[in-house]
């Protein structure tokens, strides 16, 4: 493993300890927010590190006295995590995501943490609508005035956009990282995947963006490095990173995953914000836009089918088949997997749901699936091609 | 002191008369609803609030899914929608109101041939009350809160081949990031009011260019009128129920949520609330109980488990209790009127909208329910947590907390659905239950 990945693990294993460390050896401060859409460069241009808060891999001890255990993981553990003081070093928590389990979950953190100033500006859900755009404007303008006021700073233009261009460089840095696995360029696990898209969530991105050049710059032309596994694609786990211990069994099993919608994956750096003009349009497209990048189920899209798109993404990157991972309790997943399903045995394209708990229960189950699965998607050989 | 689970079988509540009358008046909405494409009339289907008054100032035949999933629990019919749901592949664990209204949606799909051909076509699963819902000439989504909501009505606009248009109005979460953020006013809720309204101006040209017609505001404020009237009426006969014992229960006010949530806004249901609110006056005149004997009073948070109406108001009764209040009940449909302009109601209805039971969040919310305990004097609060509806349910622990510290009134929690039977556990209601008022009882004896 490169020395700079390792760094990258580390981070992503603990990000709490991590950011906490961060703090102590800056002296700066720190704004946890909520997944999966909100805009950190607003709170990096503020001189504070933004920190997407992460679920543990933690038993649920304290937070179950908070919250109904028919919840998803990830917002469990974020109850969690506030109720034992694990969030102790963040300032202040500002989020603007839609999800009613987020919402559900931000509401008892906020309960939870009565001295740390949780601050909710909503970003319309509807992608679409005439007001879309007025009203994404207006709810960063009021994110930009929580941010100041909060922290006690003032957030210029000029700040947005030196933060937009750090974070462009840092997608775009992940991004080509992407181009160079799917090419057979560079051997690097998804759960090495996952370590950087986590990483970059919690770590300064300055320091990210350098570690992520040393890895970048230190590949070599190469032969194909798929080694004969069955290239598959990823979709779905939204707000909780997979278990890398999935991720990792999946490619044990015989497949090479080449590609994925994950959130801790390509959702996350799927689309840039335009550098120039006013910088909170460029936000507010930015966040209307990602439906084009990676259709995320908790938006309203009328004009994108996640199902359609989904089996072209398959296609262009070469994968045989398609494995969905659906935390259990998710319901934007839950209601948009039937289609998904159907696309999918319309086309003939070999696809695979696996059901994920917080407790992570059953791998051994998972892996006699996989297994059968890759077994089939081999014998199957190219899937039926996606007219487009 | 042990509360004996025998006792609570042999008693019966005692129902308000009244109620007869509101099921004539809602199986007449529904008989009208089923004619409505025989009659030419244009279908809306909707979740969500209450923005039926807009749909019948444009002559519109409005469809509320809640209420049909609502209906068809409260007639042991959702069997048929929700399996054709699970059919189709939706999730247990998914909002039993949704899966039962897109089940719906499946089963009525036949006046929308095109996108048949996802439908179990030759299945018993078609007949019944489900499949005569008539299928929507167009989909308004209104949902507070719940992003469920709103993903529900996404899948109704491509369940039907996205042939049927959609208009979204996105609500608002009233969270309160600053000290001025009260309840109903201060600098973000004004925002948000005015946010909604202008959707709601949108929605109506929305509706215009549908029918062809201009919109008729007078029609509106005329519905308004009527709709405040009842709804003010609603809330006297409510706070009658101070009186000990309390003269009407929670479930009689379940049961008359229709009237006041999407039943046609006309004297109807003013006459049907004046005539509820003299039942319950002469009840309190004659000390005539809900519960035949009341020795607890307590409060219901969570939605309504629909296929038990009858039942629960009998379990209770039979533990000598009475359910005087609850956050479904009397923290929403059109609970603030004072501020129902009938000149122009569009910014009261948006407000009506906004403090709904789920569209404020925790620390406000708990206020009102304190506010409700004390008025009414209860001595106890059930949480029954709707599995699949999280957005009910979520803020139970805070709730059980914030009353708990307050008043130090105890809970009674447990799981259940608004129309799916198969998560409520009877033995664990009644041993959690039982629990809570051997805990109101140990209280009284320490203040004695
Ligand atoms: S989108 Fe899914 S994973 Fe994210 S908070 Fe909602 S339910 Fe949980
Ligand atoms: S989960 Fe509850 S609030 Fe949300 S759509 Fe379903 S019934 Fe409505």
């Amino acid at each position: 493993m490169h020395p700079a990945l390792g760094v990258l693990a580390e981070a992503a294993r603990r990000p709490n300890d991590h950011a906490r460390r961060w703090k102590a050896k800056t002296g700066r401060k720190v704004v946890g927010s909520f997944p999966m859409h909100f805009p950190a460069e607003v709170v990096h241009a503020s001189g504070a590190m933004p920190v997407v808060l992460q679920e543990s891999d933690d038993p649920i001890t304290v937070g179950g006295a908070g919250m109904y255990p028919f919840f998803c993981g990830y917002t469990r553990s974020v109850v969690d995590q506030a109720s034992k003081g694990d969030f102790d070093y963040v300032d202040a928590i500002m989020f603007g995501d839609h999800c009613v389990q987020i919402l559900s979950a931000a509401d008892i953190v906020r309960n939870r943490l009565p001295e740390t100033q949780v601050g909710f500006y909503q970003l319309i859900p509807s992608l679409r609508d005439k007001w879309s755009l007025e009203n994404s404007m207006r709810a960063l303008d009021r994110l930009i005035e929580g941010i100041e006021e909060t922290l006690g700073v003032t957030i210029t233009e000029d700040d947005l956009r030196a933060s937009i261009r750090e974070f462009n460089e840092n997608r775009q840095l992940i991004r080509r990282l992407y181009e160079l696995r799917r090419t057979g360029a560079i051997r690097l696990r998804a759960s090495h995947m996952q370590h950087i898209v986590k990483s970059s969530m919690v770590m300064d991105k300055a320091e990210h963006n350098a570690l992520l050049r040393q890895i970048v710059d230190s590949v070599e032309p190469g032969a194909d490095t798929l080694g004969g596994g069955l290239p598959v694609y990823v979709s779905g786990h939204l707000c909780q990173a997979p278990k890398p211990a999935v991720l990792d069994m999946i490619e044990d099993c015989g497949a090479v995953i080449v590609d994925d919608d994950l959130y801790h994956g390509y959702r996350y750096i799927s689309m840039d914000m335009d550098e120039t003009g006013d910088p909170v349009k460029a936000i507010a497209n930015w966040y209307l836009n990602r439906n084009f990048g990676a259709p995320c189920p908790t938006r309203l899209d009328p004009g994108i089918d996640w199902d359609g798109w989904l089996l072209k993404a398959v296609d262009a990157c070469g994968a045989k088949g398609m494995i969905v991972l659906m935390a259990k309790f998710c319901e934007p997943h839950y209601f948009y997997y039937p289609r998904i399903r159907k696309a999918f045995q319309v086309a003939d394209v070999p696809h695979l749901l696996i059901e994920t708990e917080h407790e992570m229960l059953g791998l051994e189950n998972m892996r006699t699936k996989v297994e059968t699965f890759v077994e089939v998607a081999r014998r199957r050989g190219t899937p039926q091609r996606i007219a487009s | 002191m042990n509360i004996a689970v025998a006792d609570q079988q042999i008693k019966r509540a005692n129902r308000l008369k009244a109620t007869k009358l509101n099921n004539r008046m809602v199986t007449d909405y529904w008989d009208d609803l089923f004619k409505a494409k025989e009659e030419g009339r244009l279908v809306c289907w909707y979740e969500g609030v209450a923005i039926n008054p807009i749909l019948q100032a444009a002559d519109i035949a409005w469809c509320h899914g809640e209420a049909m999933s609502a209906l068809l629990a409260a007639r042991n019919e959702e069997g048929p929608a929700q399996e054709a749901a699970e059919e189709f592949g939706y999730d247990r664990e998914l909002c039993s109101y949704a899966r039962t209204h897109i089940g719906c949606g499946v089963l009525t799909q036949n006046s929308t041939p095109e996108s048949v051909s996802d439908l179990p076509r030759d299945s018993e699963v078609r007949k019944g009350l489900a499949a005569r819902v008539p299928a929507p000439d167009m989909i308004i989504s209104a949902y507070p809160f719940c992003s469920t909501g709103q993903q529900w009505d996404d899948m109704l606009y491509r369940q039907f081949g996205k042939k049927v248009p959609i208009f979204n109005i996105s609500l608002p979460w009233i969270w309160g990031n600053k000290p001025s953020a009260k309840y109903m006013s201060g600098p973000e809720y004004r925002e948000a009011v005015a946010f909604l309204v202008q959707q709601l101006r949108e929605c109506i040209t929305f509706i215009e260019g549908i029918t062809g017609k201009k919109f008729d505001h007078d029609r509106l404020r005329e519905i308004m009128g009527y709709i405040k009237r009842a709804a003010e009426i609603k809330v006297e006969a409510m706070r009658l129920c101070k009186a000990k014992p309390s003269p009407a229960s929670f479930f009689e006010w379940t049961n008359s949520i229709a009237p006041v949530n999407f039943l046609p806004g006309g004297p109807d249901i003013v006459n049907y609330f004046e005539i509820k609110k003299a039942e319950i006056q002469e009840r309190v005149d004659n000390g005539v109980g809900s519960a035949p004997v009341e020795k607890y009073r307590l409060f219901w948070d969570g939605i309504m488990n629909w296929n038990k109406i009858g039942w629960l108001a009998d379990k209770f009764a039979g533990y000598d209790s009475c359910i005087v209040a609850g956050r479904y009940t009397h923290m929403g449909f059109w609970h603030e009127t004072e501020v129902i302009d009938l000149d122009d109601p569009l910014d009261g209805m948006a407000q009506n909208y906004l403090t709904c039971p789920i569209s404020i969040s925790a620390p406000q919310m708990v206020d009102k329910i304190v506010e409700h305990c004390e008025y009414y004097e209860l001595d106890g609060l059930i949480l029954h947590g709707a599995r699949t509806c999280r957005a009910f349910s979520y803020p139970q622990f805070l709730i059980a907390e914030g009353v708990g510290k307050r008043l130090g009134l105890p809970v009674a929690m447990f799981e259940g659905d608004m129309v799916d039977e198969s998560f409520y556990k009877d033995e664990l209601v009644n041993s959690r239950v039982e629990a809570m008022l051997e805990q109101i009882e140990a209280r009284r004896a320490r203040s004695m």
